[in-house]
């Protein structure tokens, strides 16, 4: 018994062992046989380049057995003459991913960053000149894309004055929208409310509908910070001010800020928003929206017409409408801008024929590609009466999600705001595109940014605000004072206790930063 | 030449006489020097302003710089302190908690009913913690959760469990113990298992009754098990785990929440401070050596049982 133990361990120690080395031989072989290919595919013209590309949490991208492999993969290299070597990056673990990336050195020919050329992401990598500097390139091989792409997003894209990236870019930065069941407004029979008061009226008749989170809302005041707006305070990375000739994070703006903690305050103690909104994770927030137990909340204006169908499964009355969000004293409100490149795409600096992904690129601004990354084939997908494109909307989940794929993940450079081909085909889709138009784009809050991020917020997370975060040492005091534990009259001790954290440091950085203009964003509204 | 060295040298000839066990042990020892020991020189980073692209030959040194910030922060002494008392507790409570479980275990008679205990205790070992914390929430939650109703009945008000600072440590711990007693029992029956029926019946002639039986020879059987487990936690004593800790925390308790593995999470990978939180990351091992040499000291002076 024993011997025949050990006899089978050895055989499969030593089957493994063997595993182990004709796994190595394989790439090998592999490089042979592509570096033969390469040769083959030179007299063809195919650029052939890796590339890696966040899942963006796409149901159809995580699902693909091999993207590689993919139908619409291969159709985009059919008419681009490439041939992808598409990496996915997965889109919860991005940062660490990307880190590793650079940290092993395995960067393949084209990186995807989310927009910037100094952002955590990239990890310094832009400085260490990983990458190629893209100016006479573009001058020479992608005249399209200098001519459609906002000279606010080739701004982004800049490091020392010279363009690193294409970036794919957000032509309205006001994404995020305050959003009501309008169904249930029209049962209270209020106006569209347009100020604080107003908005806190109506949460008040919601809750005397039984409604039970007239305000839906959720942990860190992530998404649900719509009167941080109305007066101006987000404790955001871009939010930075002038006040009194120096440069000071809105949230140092003592008696606004104190003004917006009320009103949470206030919600609070009235039952308008949930008493435990501590604890709510996304998954409850949407849930809890998507079982019709909510009267007002905020989500980005993309949203509208899927969350509108999901919401009527539930309840079948329900009708959602964006409106304009709360104003403030100084008559505006809205919430954070959003950045104006979505995503980007840098060019390793060892890379032999960069201009051939320079003219990858171009072509996915033409008129061929907005075509087909919006309708897809024709013949197969749509069909053509003179000009007018006979297009029908998938309506299985299935269907929309190949859609979604082909429309915002494949179609790499192009002004994300909307796909306006396809929304203008219904009537729910041309009133989105209105409140684009019309509602967000006169909202939403700009501030001083300051890219790359300034020096004294990397040493302490604790004082260091995200793009939608406040810093956690200001998150505790605001969740605190909202639910009553600590006085709001304590706000200035609360900005003295961040700037004995290390905000002091900041302050300095920033007033430095902004005297000599190094990579200072200003305010676009 | 060769039979020469294996007559002169006793470790060769005795390596000779075990070959087989030495061979099935080269796939373990290669991966504890590959994953493990090969890995440890990456410390080294701790005493580096460390950059990725400049790798640990080209960063720069900087001594102790980052251990002297890390005693200089003024969040350092709350976050040991939460760190060390989470651990504390971890130890007091969760500790004997298979022990006893598996006492009990061992008294039920009935096989089947004993099997089906077991494998129900075994269930929540298998979660992750992202589920467990979800499933806090709702039960935890004062409008909704069940334990908050229970406490209603009681004429209790509702408790915020995890919008509280006094709670969160009660929290963490608890939903440890209920995640892991069940599995940890599994070492213990092994033991119990192994002890010699005879002792219990000469025990009963005796006259012992069932508790006198468990202790003097349940107990005593069981101790060499229970400390060398007893030395092994000690040696995690700082490392409560970061999942089981960030998928619990809120504004409202991080205060008496973080720990250090929380914390270097922050610091190292989201704010990327690489050489800074290995430093942290350095003094928690260095910490964990020390205390596992002292409960091994302690433990061999007292009850003859020791770790090497």
């Amino acid at each position: 018994m024993k011997k025949w133990a050990s006899l089978a361990l050895t055989c499969m120690l030593v089957m493994s062992f063997l595993a182990g080395c004709s796994g190595k031989n394989e790439p090998a072989k592999e490089e042979a046989a592509s570096s033969g290919e390469k040769k083959t595919e030179a007299a063809d013209e195919v650029t052939k380049f890796s590339i890696s590309l966040r899942t963006l949490n796409f149901g159809y991208v995580e699902k693909s057995p091999d993207i590689n492999a993919d139908k619409w993969v291969k159709r985009v290299e059919d008419l681009t003459k490439t041939d992808m070597d598409i990496r996915l990056v997965p889109h919860k673990e991005y940062e660490q991913k990307m880190v590793q990336m650079f940290a092993t050195n395995d960067i393949p020919d084209v990186v995807q960053g989310q927009g910037g050329t100094t952002g955590k992401e990239m990890a310094g990598s832009v400085e260490a000149g990983v990458f190629m500097p893209l100016d006479d390139l573009l001058k020479e091989y992608g005249p399209n894309l200098l001519k459609k792409i906002p000279k606010e997003a080739w701004n982004r894209m800049s490091y020392q004055g010279k363009i690193y990236g294409i970036p794919e870019w957000l032509g309205n930065p006001s994404r995020r929208a305050t959003w009501i069941r309008k169904d249930l407004l029209d049962q209270t029979g209020l106006p569209v409310p347009k100020t604080v008061d107003e908005y806190l009226n109506v949460l008040r008749a919601f809750k005397k509908l039984g409604v039970e989170n007239p305000y839906m809302g959720r942990q860190d005041f992530k998404y649900a910070d719509t009167f941080f707006g109305s007066y101006d305070v987000f404790p955001y990375l871009s939010q930075f001010e002038e006040a009194d000739g120096q440069v000071q994070p809105k949230f140092m703006d003592s008696e606004n800020m104190m003004k917006a903690l009320s009103t949470y305050k206030t919600m609070f103690d009235e039952g308008l928003i949930n008493k435990e909104f501590a604890t709510i994770n996304p998954t409850t927030f949407k849930n809890t929206i998507l079982a019709g137990k909510a009267g007002i909340w905020t989500m980005n204006a993309n949203e509208l017409i899927q969350w509108q169908t999901q919401l009527q499964d539930t309840v079948k009355d329900a009708k959602l409408e964006i409106i304009p969000s709360p104003v403030g004293p100084d008559g505006k409100g809205g919430y954070y801008l959003y950045g104006d490149v979505a995503r980007s795409y840098f060019i390793n600096a060892k890379y032999k024929h960069p201009e051939k992904i320079i003219q990858f690129f171009d072509w996915m601004v033409s008129d061929e590609a907005e075509q087909f990354f919006t309708y897809g084939v024709e013949g197969e997908n749509f069909t053509k009466e003179g000009d007018k494109i006979n297009y029908k909307q998938p309506t299985d989940a299935q269907a929309v999600d190949e859609e979604r794929y082909r429309q915002a993940f494949l179609w790499m450079v192009q002004d994300t705001t909307y796909n306006k081909g396809s929304l203008s085909l219904t009537e729910e889709g041309k009133s989105l595109m209105s409140v684009f138009d019309n509602t967000l784009a006169n909202e939403g809050r700009d501030g001083i940014e300051f890219d790359p991020r300034l020096e004294a917020l990397k040493k302490n997370p604790d004082i260091a605000p995200l793009s939608d975060t406040p810093p956690p040492l200001l998150i505790t005091h605001m969740v605190k004072m909202v639910y009553g534990q600590e006085p709001i009259d304590n706000w200035p001790k609360v900005i003295e206790e961040w700037k004995s954290k290390g905000g002091s440091d900041v302050l300095k950085e920033a007033n430095e930063r902004y005297q000599s203009k190094e990579g200072v964003f200003l305010p676009r509204k | 030449m060769k039979r020469k060295t294996n007559k002169d040298n006793g470790i060769w000839r005795l390596i000779w006489k075990y070959k087989a066990l030495y061979l099935i042990s080269i796939p373990s020892i290669l991966y504890f020097l590959i994953f493990k020991y090969i890995p440890l020189g990456g410390s080294i980073i701790a005493f580096q302003d460390y950059n990725i692209f400049k790798g640990f030959s080209g960063s720069d040194w900087v001594g102790f710089a980052h251990f002297a910030e890390m005693f200089k922060h003024y969040d350092f002494l709350r976050i040991l302190n939460n760190t060390v008392l989470i651990g504390l507790y971890d130890l007091i409570f969760s500790f004997p908690a298979p022990i006893i479980l598996a006492i009990l275990l061992n008294e039920l008679r009935l096989v089947m009913f004993k099997r089906v205990i077991q494998t129900v205790v075994y269930m929540p070992h298998f979660l992750s913690w992202v589920v467990i914390a979800g499933m806090s929430v709702a039960i935890l939650s004062p409008t909704t959760g069940v334990l908050n109703q229970l406490l209603v009945l009681f004429g209790i008000d509702p408790l915020y469990f995890l919008g509280d600072n006094s709670y969160i440590r009660g929290v963490l711990v608890g939903s440890g113990i209920w995640r892991d007693t069940g599995y940890g029992t599994i070492l213990y029956l092994a033991a119990l298992a192994g002890i010699n029926p005879e002792l219990y019946e000469a025990a009963q002639i005796d006259g012992a009754n069932r508790w006198k039986q468990t202790l003097r020879i349940t107990l005593p059987a069981l101790l060499p098990t229970i400390m060398i487990l007893f030395l092994l936690h000690i040696g995690k004593f700082l490392d409560f785990g970061f999942e089981r800790v960030w998928v619990f925390l809120n504004a409202l308790n991080t205060e008496n929440g973080e720990i250090l593995d929380t914390y270097i999470y922050r610091a190292g990978l989201l704010s990327q401070q690489y050489g800074y939180t290995t430093a942290v990351g350095l003094f928690k091992s260095v910490v964990g050596l020390v205390l596992v040499m002292m409960g091994n000291l302690f433990s061999r002076k007292t009850t003859g049982e020791s770790l090497y």
